[in-house]
């Protein structure tokens, strides 16, 4: 009945879609045949951002925000193996005259299994790998960064997580993952990347390496975590100076944040968590809010 | 339990195959490769010039003959080359091969591109504005807007267009062949052909190019020598010339560059940007009854786009022609008329469909791209290769095309600031766009009225591809609907202005000498 957080980050929108149960990232499992349902709502908005490595505000954008709902379900196939899906709706708006875009973002699915348990000294260490993949579920406009929702391309990641747990309940969290992405398409068949022209539609999606540490402490009722993440695409070029993001870019963003959780009944959990992209690249710096809601139930046996 | 999740475990690589399939991050783009030229056009040398006086404007020392000790000394030099080629070298003869000229106007595209980007503010709320003599300092000179863009590739076109009819006057003066009709142990990388080689078409065309793309884009010298060097030296590593067919042609077309260079520093351009002068426009447009005037819709408010672009000087009609087919006054604000097209955009904000968000987007041709008039120039680079033209005809239909363009930007420019539109969204602040909103009046559609120009032309041109050229032009045209930054009433007149202004280089073209 332990959970934690996950951020899939859409740096670009500067969109940190925090999913809270037993996620990809962390070091929690549902127990065989338990299943849990999620829903929550983030909030996150920005009015500056980076333009390669220069901070800068945007009169003619102003405050860009992002709103998102989303629903998760992870069940316990056996105690060490769990399978995830996720699916969020997403909603920006601007200042601008652009208008906003809103609609189903990616369906997302990760195995996640815990090879390592074993009592050390006054608590446990466990080990995970999670491998995960995400496919868009509408042809949702991907060119007009930063209101696109996504970038609608193909996702494949895999990840370690490793976790330590004093028996008193403080434990310590480190993750890092590598996450694949493809080409998507855009309605144009020429663009700039890299200075360079192509003409194409097809446009490559830089791959992502992203890592986090948490510390926190959790009891049966209530969980409290502050964390550190760090997202980085590993190739792509950087928004030209005065133009528009593009699929393209290497975004990159440093983020911290605090994670609470409580029960309030052996079935019924609430969580909220508030997070700021402390340094970034081609990447807004939003402050973000997050607040949902768990429900836990045995099905089979 | 173990069982169970290991069964898994094939399943899960079958969707990770699967997945780095989907993941792949090549993306295809077309290659163009050289082809046979299908005629000569031993008469081109006549053809009618725009800014030389005629194809014989300008001579050169006589070439030697393919018989003497310096000429075979030459072709001796292209052997040993020839035996010592790299890989780099090969690509290289391939790439410039086919037709240098569409390669040329490839590389304009990407400096369009790259330079299409307007100025931010400053901290004061003021604009900044390139600087020709500091190209390289932000802002970088020049920002390659649609009007400039249009400039930019009638220049290039009307340079190599006529360069190339100076060429062949005296190629068929001369008539020295290339080096393989005199030396059969030499074996040409690409295809060949009997057009006479001296003065090189190709060193005529790279250096005409060179010469006024880095009077277009000063910031990109060094680049442009670079690949001007490389297309001349192609030509060698080809077997297709001999060096002093490239020295002649280089020469020619330096001399040819240096004349639509003077014409270009005459043209008006030199003022088009003239903040100064702007509030006279404004004036004038109060005096016809135009009271409700555009404001730039950039914060903080930017000096308009090249308000005084359409008084620059016309390739196919005179100044007077100019004035006598501007478009009439489009409805006022407020006005019945008015309010019917603002309803449509009103309507378009609420039930844009996808397919009206994917053409918005295909020809928004907005920062960063090569803008209307370099998207015009692909499509028919795109038709040139298809039908095999040969260098002189591909120049032609550019040049046509492409003074054809720029003159639709002048008219549609003169047009703009005559009446002094506001754009819809000024007009109503509900309205949302999927596009950038351009920092110049509504009235006409420039996309409309560069595309109906260009799209005349090329139907000319290309007529079994008249139907879709029109059906292009009309698409460019509508997507600024869709986009909600024109009213359909900009559109439609400026398909209409359009295609009036294509229809003067199309009746140049019937009399230039090449049907």
């Amino acid at each position: 009945m332990r959970n934690n957080l996950l951020c899939t980050l859409l740096m670009l929108s500067g969109l940190l879609t925090h999913l809270n149960a037993q996620s990809p990232t962390d070091a929690l499992m549902m127990p065989k045949h338990q299943i849990c349902v999620l829903g929550q709502y983030t909030s996150s908005s920005w009015d500056e951002y980076w333009e390669g490595a220069n901070k800068r505000s945007n009169l003619n954008l102003g405050t860009f925000n992002a709103s998102a709902a989303m629903v998760m379900a992870n069940y316990g196939i056996t105690d060490r193996l769990n399978i995830m899906a996720g699916l969020p709706y997403i909603k920006t708006t601007s200042d601008s005259y652009l208008q906003g875009q809103q609609g189903f973002q990616d369906l997302s699915a990760w195995l996640k299994y815990r090879p390592l348990a074993v009592a050390i000294g006054p608590g446990e260490v466990r080990g995970f790998v999670t491998g995960g993949v995400s496919t868009p579920v509408s042809r949702y406009v991907n060119d007009l960064l930063p209101l696109s929702i996504g970038l609608r391309c193909p996702t494949a990641s895999l990840r370690a997580v490793f976790n330590y747990t004093f028996d008193l309940g403080i434990y310590a969290t480190a993750q890092a993952g590598h996450t694949w992405r493809g080409r998507t398409s855009i309605d144009r068949d020429s663009y700039l990347y890299n200075y360079q022209l192509y003409y194409t539609d097809q446009v490559p999606v830089p791959n992502v390496f992203d890592a986090s540490a948490r510390i926190g402490f959790i009891r049966e009722r209530v969980q409290t975590e502050l964390w550190i993440e760090r997202n980085a695409c590993l190739s792509g070029d950087d928004i030209r100076y005065n133009d528009a993001p593009f699929p393209t870019n290497k975004m990159e963003a440093t983020v911290a944040g605090w994670f609470g959780k409580v029960f309030v009944t052996r079935q019924w959990a609430l969580h909220a968590s508030v997070s700021k992209v402390l340094a970034g690249r081609n990447a807004g710096q939003a402050t973000t809010w997050v607040a949902g809601t768990t429900y836990f139930f045995t099905v089979g046996e | 339990m173990k069982k169970l999740h290991f069964s898994y475990l094939p399943a899960l690589c079958m969707v990770a195959v699967a997945l780095f399939t989907r993941c792949s991050k090549t993306v295809d783009e077309p290659v163009y490769e050289p082809y046979p030229e299908t005629s000569l056009d031993q008469s081109a040398g006549n053809w009618k010039t725009y800014v030389l006086t005629s194809g014989s404007q300008f001579s050169l020392p006589a070439p030697e003959n393919p018989s003497s000790a310096a000429y075979l000394a030459e072709v001796e030099d292209l052997k040993r080359m020839a035996a010592t080629l790299t890989n780099e070298q090969k690509e290289a003869a391939q790439f410039w091969g086919g037709n240098g000229v569409l390669r040329w106007h490839e590389i304009a595209r990407e400096f369009t591109a790259q330079y299409n980007v307007p100025p931010n503010y400053n901290a004061d709320g003021t604009y900044p504005w390139p600087d020709p003599a500091n190209p390289t300092v932000y802002p970088r000179f020049p920002f390659c807007n649609p009007p400039y863009a249009s400039r930019a590739f009638a220049l290039l076109s009307v340079a190599q267009y006529d360069a190339l009819v100076a060429a062949w006057n005296l190629k068929f003066q001369h008539n020295r062949k290339s080096p393989a009709h005199y030396d059969n142990s030499i074996a040409q990388l690409i295809p060949a052909n009997d057009l006479p080689s001296w003065p090189s078409e190709d060193a005529v065309v790279a250096a005409a190019s060179r010469e006024i793309l880095k009077f277009l884009f000063p910031g990109e010298k060094e680049l442009i020598e670079e690949k001007a060097a490389e297309h001349k030296n192609s030509r060698l590593w080809a077997g297709a010339n001999v060096q002093s067919d490239l020295d002649a042609g280089d020469s020619l077309g330096r001399k040819v560059a240096e004349r639509i260079i003077a014409y270009a520093k005459s043209d008006r351009m030199g003022q088009a940007n003239n903040q100064a002068g702007y509030p006279v426009l404004k004036d004038d447009a109060v005096a016809r009854g135009f009271t409700d005037l555009w404001v730039s819709q950039d914060i903080p408010a930017r000096p308009p786009m090249l308000p005084y672009f359409g008084n620059v000087k016309p390739w196919n009609f005179s100044d007077s022609v100019k004035v006598a087919i501007r478009p009439a006054a489009p409805p006022k604000s407020g006005s019945p008329e008015f309010n019917t097209a603002l309803e449509e955009l009103r309507d378009m904000v609420k039930n844009r469909t996808a397919e009206q968000w994917r053409i918005a987007s295909y020809w928004a041709d907005g920062v960063g791209s090569y803008t209307p008039p370099g998207h015009w120039n692909r499509t028919a680079c795109e038709l040139i290769f298809e039908k095999e033209f040969n260098e002189i005809r591909s120049a032609r239909a550019l040049a046509l095309m492409s003074t054809a363009v720029q003159d639709a930007g002048i008219v549609c420019w003169d047009t703009k600031y005559y009446y002094l539109l506001p754009r819809p969204t000024q007009a109503d602040r509900n309205i949302t766009t999927s596009t950038g909103i351009p920092n110049f009046p509504a009235y006409t559609s420039g996309h409309s009225t560069f595309s109906a120009a260009a799209a005349e032309v090329l139907s000319y041109l290309f007529p079994d591809h008249a139907a879709e050229m029109d059906s292009r032009a009309k698409e460019a045209s509508n997507s600024r609907i869709y986009g909600c930054i024109h009213y359909r009433f900009d559109c439609e007149v400026g398909l209409e202005s359009g295609k009036k202004v294509g229809s003067y280089a199309v009746e140049r073209g019937k009399n230039d000498g090449a049907e």
